[in-house]
């Protein structure tokens, strides 16, 4: 998983159909000390997480299982889901 | 999945029989300080900004062009992607781990 801040979304009407329905947000990547590192993610969010919050992003399978729990699973077109949003890291 | 944009195609003519008739983009992910300035986090201390050039091969099911903005998928959600067509139950069985998942009409950068 990384840590990261909302910056912003993005749209698109031509896409797989597996992403259909998806809110996918704009995550900038950040370091231990807080900085930004450069790295932007398209994530799928479920968690309604808002511009400028801090969150986790989890990748694969864990991403899935953000979308929907269990091993039954696999139909999901998901490789990175907002996990939690975060309220504060030291 | 990451945001990037088509820079090149690719193309072979030696390829597992599996991956025939896939088309095959070069991407260029798009980092942080690519974005327009305000979009970065106030408080993240500043963004790198120099270019990369690590470029993704990635398949496209989506009739993608050079120029057009993109958002890429990695691994199993890739080869999803690509099987949408297979058969209620059919496996994805491509030999494909980056897919080209939808084609960017806009994106929104909070200020």
């Amino acid at each position: 998983m990384i840590r990261g801040t909302v910056i912003g979304q993005v749209w698109a009407t031509r896409k797989a159909q597996g992403l259909e329905g998806h809110r996918l947000l704009l995550v900038a990547a950040r370091d231990a000390e807080g900085r930004a590192t450069g790295r932007l993610v398209v994530a799928s969010d479920t968690l309604d997480a808002r511009a400028g919050e801090d969150v986790t992003v989890a990748f694969g399978s864990g991403a899935r299982n953000v979308l929907r729990p269990g091993p039954d699973n696999r139909d999901l077109l998901c490789d990175a889901a907002i996990a939690t949003i975060v309220e504060g890291a030291e | 999945m990451f945001l990037g944009r088509v820079a090149g195609t690719v193309w072979s003519t030696v390829k597992w029989p599996q991956a025939q008739g896939l088309k095959l983009l070069l991407v260029r992910p798009y980092r942080l300080g690519d974005l327009p300035p305000g979009a970065v986090p106030a408080d993240g201390g500043g963004a790198p900004s120099e270019p990369t050039d690590d470029l993704v091969v990635c398949a496209d099911a989506l009739d993608a062009g050079v120029g057009d903005d993109v958002i890429v998928a990695f691994g199993h959600a890739a080869r999803v992607a690509l099987s949408e067509k297979l058969p209620p139950g059919g496996k994805p069985m491509v030999p494909i781990d980056a897919a080209v998942v939808a084609v960017v009409d806009q994106v929104e950068i909070a200020r």
